[in-house]
């Protein structure tokens, strides 16, 4: 086994950062469980003191033991009964339990169980929300990517008039924060010139379905979320290719490409490709950054995706779907790196080279 | 007699500062090469050699500007053709270069055999794809490499004496007329600097290439390579003749400080230091008036100030001082 | 190099864009009575002459909260500025120059940090502070967990300065590592530092905004993110009540704005290349 890595430093190098992102795993696994537990009172602990004030004494109780089974802070016998000491108080289970009990669940994909929408779990909430985050994020992003890229790459090959008129306005679009933008967008096309609704994802009077009625509507409400994602992007993608490509155009080989005569059309492709590749890093850790990436926007139009999720959740003090959410939201960014980690390798010959030459 | 391969009549390039001011940083130079001749370029730096030789190429990328004077490769002047055909007939074909820095001369994300092949493709663009490799191989060899290692390699994983190689082989891919070779062995080691030298001389041997510009600033590589030597100064050239008698029996005044300063430095260490001498190079964007190393001339005459020189024949050079016989 | 600054039109824009941010946080009280606890009126009724922006849900005058608003966004952009910058320089620097294992740990540290979105370990730890969530503490959770791209920066410019001659003539004149760090590292540092610190503040003050949008903002001050929270919540948007919020994103836009311009304007005079 040894010498089999020893001749195949590639994989030693893959190896070495998987078992990182493992590492970086289970830490973030702990972070999710630990943090929310550092004020006084674990936030459950609150939640069931102030579910018991309201209801009589029996029904209080009762509501009290299911949660505290529920959320596995108490010792349960084979039957499904709370231990209880003899003073009728029930057996806590230690922190360090209660970590391991979320740890190997976690693992399992179970998230636990929602608080304010009792007895939803947490999976069905999220499994819900993802699918019109993901819609909108991706064709958002990607082509945000796309036209921002080829846009930086324009400007910087021909200088002049469109690099003069379009730096100042991807500027302008990076420069705002993704929210404001998303709010101006709401009150120029939305409150003022009402032409896009504003709040929604959907028209409320209309049934969740695959019908072509439902998915016009979709659509109407869609097109300003999208916009705001969508013109930051660019904004954003625009700037960096245009300082890539500036950069690659001044190098040495460019310059030599030049001198040989080759062509112009090969020497752009040489810009563009070499321009490329941080490029693609930022794709992959934007698409990954995916889930998590716009919740104020979606806040902001309501729109039904991850954003309103855990706004009702913070909002409701829900911890399990906090956690749950967070939770997710950090295993796609480790795994967007991972990807992203790996796929460097392979298409940069400068890292892979780095990589042989490691130890 | 046969025709001078390379024939430069009278040329000026100008360089336009943000001011819009000229800076002449070559000024009237006309030089002929003829088929075998090596000719070396020395000065200080910023005397103009880069200039000069970016110049016989045509190749006058902004801010460097053509101000007057003709290039003529085999009696057909490469400044007066249209971009495209300058591209495809002279590039890589008539005039060749290899430059300085050719460490980062490759491109980095792509192998060697493709960018040879863009290269090739450039020029001739209905090539055959198997044709190509197999003439990328039968070059390569031939100049000593390993090609089936080389060209299926990235430049990353390739040392800096055959990334040398590899600039020179695919420079002289197309069998250039004329190769310009600036500075193409600094960043090297001794050994290395021989066999690269070794190798220049083989093309020229093989008739794969015609003649060669070289500039350096180490002397005892001068000696070596050219067979003759142009001494350059604020544009111009100060003096022109055959290699030993420039080197050691210099008529002009600068040549010999030039000489005499590049010759202090240690041989044997093969010191990469820029020549130096007191004072500076006069300002190339005021008119000059008179000898323009006047100011800093020990041997200056009064009237070294107030008139121009011209560069004359003595002997079997040529000179631009008037006080030389 | 600062007079090649001032030549820069982008600079130039982006001083005069943050110090009218500036102007209107600190000079409007001089106009106007900022006082943010008091009813004047109707909830949501629309400027006028009285009062320039009108009242928000629950009839306080909004330009009292929005200078009082922004003066916190400041605050708290500034101080996770400062926090951040010194954390990540610290990091960044004594890894880059240490060099070895002790690099090795301080850039898993980083990546540590990096690759946890810090969204994420905000909202959990603002989470948990229900009560105790003033504007220094959640700047300083903002400053601690957003220094990951200063300490890579900074890590790569301290690497490259360590091989420079002074460093090495310090290093045999027998300065230690704390004093070659101070003396002969840093100052080549603070022009870069400057541009790190103007980016750190810009992050600092949106995700303020963030995390008050999100509910998780200051438990009892106002800033411009509880602003556009309050707006958000109390349907402003919808019923078209611009004075509630717009005015606060456009500041949030406006400062966010200027100190971006500032840092590629600095980015483009200290890196010569990109100027052409």
């Amino acid at each position: 086994m040894q010498s089999f890595l020893e001749n195949h430093p590639r994989l030693r190098h893959s190896l070495g950062r998987a078992l990182w992102y493992l590492l970086t795993f289970v830490v973030a696994i702990a972070v999710n469980f630990f943090l929310p537990r550092l004020g006084e009172q674990s936030p459950i602990d609150t939640l069931i003191a102030r579910a018991g004030e309201s209801l009589d004494t029996a029904t209080a109780r009762e509501q009290e033991a299911a949660y505290l089974k529920e959320f596995g802070l108490v010792e349960v016998d084979a039957q499904g009964n709370i231990i209880r000491q003899p003073d009728g108080h029930p057996v806590r289970t230690s922190l360090g339990a209660q970590f391991v009990r979320y740890l190997s669940l976690s693992l399992q994909g179970d998230l636990g169980t929602s608080i304010l929408q009792y007895p939803k779990s947490v999976n069905e909430i999220i499994r819900a929300a993802v699918p019109w985050t993901i819609a909108l994020q991706l064709p958002a992003i990607v082509l945000g990517w796309l036209c921002g890229n080829l846009l930086g790459a324009l400007a910087a090959y021909r200088r002049g008039f469109f690099d003069k008129g379009l730096y100042p306005l991807a500027l302008l679009m990076s420069a705002v924060p993704a929210f404001c933008a998303g709010i101006l967008l709401v009150f120029l096309f939305s409150i003022e010139l009402e032409w896009f609704p504003a709040v929604g994802g959907y028209d409320d009077s209309r049934l969740v379905g695959f019908t072509w009625d439902f998915i016009a509507s979709a659509a109407h409400y869609y097109v300003l979320p999208f916009l705001s994602i969508f013109c930051i992007t660019l904004g954003h993608q625009a700037i960096g290719m245009r300082s890539m490509c500036i950069y690659e155009l001044g190098t040495d080989y460019i310059k030599y490409s030049k001198v040989l005569g080759i062509q112009e059309s090969k020497i752009l492709m040489y810009m563009f490709r070499n321009a490329m590749l941080p490029q693609l890093t930022g794709l992959g850790l934007a698409l990954g950054a995916m889930i998590g990436g716009a919740l104020i926007t979606e806040m902001i139009f309501s729109y039904p995706g991850l954003g309103m999720t855990i706004l009702t959740a913070i909002q409701g003090n829900d911890y399990p779907l906090i956690t749950g959410t967070t939770l997710l939201i950090t295993v796609t960014v480790l795994l967007a790196n991972f990807t992203v980690d790996l796929l460097i390798g392979f298409l940069d010959p400068r890292v892979a080279h780095g990589q042989r030459e490691k130890r | 007699m046969q025709d001078p391969v390379l024939s430069v009549e009278a040329l000026s390039a100008h360089y336009l500062t943000r001011a819009g001011l000229e800076v002449r940083a070559v000024d009237g130079v006309s030089f002929s090469l003829r088929e075998g001749e090596i000719l070396g370029i020395a000065g200080e730096s910023g005397c103009g050699k880069t200039t000069l030789v970016n110049a016989c190429m045509g190749l006058f990328l902004p801010p460097l500007l053509h101000g007057a004077g003709d290039v003529k490769v085999d009696g057909v002047s490469i400044l007066g053709m249209q971009p495209e055909q300058y591209r495809s007939r002279v590039l890589g074909r008539m005039v060749s270069m290899i430059p300085q820095g050719a460490l980062n001369s490759l491109n980095p994300t792509r192998r060697i055999k493709d960018m040879a092949s863009d290269m090739i493709l450039s020029h001739e663009a209905r090539a055959d794809r198997r044709e190509i490799h197999e003439r990328l191989r039968e070059r390569f060899e031939r100049i000593g490499l390993d090609a089936a290692h080389v060209l299926n390699a990235y430049p990353v994983e390739l040392p800096a004496g055959i990334k040398q190689r590899v600039v020179i082989g695919i420079s002289t891919l197309l069998n250039p007329k004329i190769v310009i070779a600036d500075e193409p062995t600094s960043a090297l080691d001794v050994s290395t600097q021989k066999s690269v030298i070794r190798l220049l001389f083989e093309l020229m041997d093989a008739g794969i290439v015609a003649s060669m510009l070289f500039i350096t600033h180490e002397l005892p590589l001068l000696r070596h390579v050219a067979t003759r030597i142009a001494v350059m100064y604020a544009g111009e050239f100060i003096e022109v003749g055959p290699t030993e008698d420039v080197i050691f029996h210099g008529l002009a005044p600068y040549t010999r400080a030039l000489m005499g300063s590049m010759l202090s430095i240690d041989p044997a260490a093969g010191q990469n230091r820029p020549i130096a001498l007191e004072g500076a190079p006069p300002d190339l964007k005021l008119p000059i008036v008179g000898c323009r190393f006047a100011a800093r001339c020990r041997e200056a005459r009064p009237d070294c100030n107030e008139t121009a020189q011209t560069l004359r024949s003595v002997g079997s050079r040529e000179v631009r001082c008037r006080y030389v016989e | 190099m600062l007079s090649g600054l001032f030549k820069s039109p982008l600079f130039v824009t982006g001083l005069v864009l943050f110090g009218l941010t500036l102007l209107v946080a600190f000079v409007t009280p001089w106009v106007f009575e900022i006082d943010v606890d008091r009813r004047v009126g109707l909830a949501y009724m629309p400027p006028s002459a009285e009062h320039w922006l009108g009242t928000d849900h629950l009839g306080v005058d909004l330009v009292s909260l929005h200078v009082v608003g922004l003066r916190a966004s400041l605050y708290v952009g500034l101080v996770s500025g400062v926090v951040a910058t010194i954390v990540g320089t610290v990091i960044g620097v004594y890894g880059g120059y240490k060099g070895g294992f002790i690099d090795d740990l301080l850039n898993s540290l980083t990546n540590l940090f990096l690759v946890i979105p810090s969204l994420v370990v905000l909202i959990l730890l603002s989470s948990s502070f229900e009560e105790g969530r003033s504007l220094t503490l959640i700047a300083l959770i903002i400053g601690g967990t957003t220094w990951t791209w200063t300490a890579r920066a900074v890590r790569a410019q301290a690497s490259s300065l360590k091989s420079r001659d002074h460093v090495s003539l310090a290093r045999i004149n027998g300065y230690g590592t704390f004093g070659i760090l101070t003396l002969h590292i840093l100052p080549y540092l603070l022009s870069y530092l400057f541009m790190v610190f103007v980016l750190q503040t810009a992050t600092g003050i949106l995700t303020e905004a963030s995390l008050s949008m999100l509910g998780l903002g200051p438990h009892d001050s106002v800033s411009l993110g509880r602003i556009l929270d309050e707006a958000v919540k109390n349907e402003a948007l919808l019923d078209g009540a611009w004075w509630a919020f717009l005015p606060a994103t456009l500041l949030i836009t406006l400062i966010a704005f200027s100190l971006y311009v500032i840092n590629t304007s600095m980015e483009g005079v200290f890196n010569p290349r990109l100027r052409k």
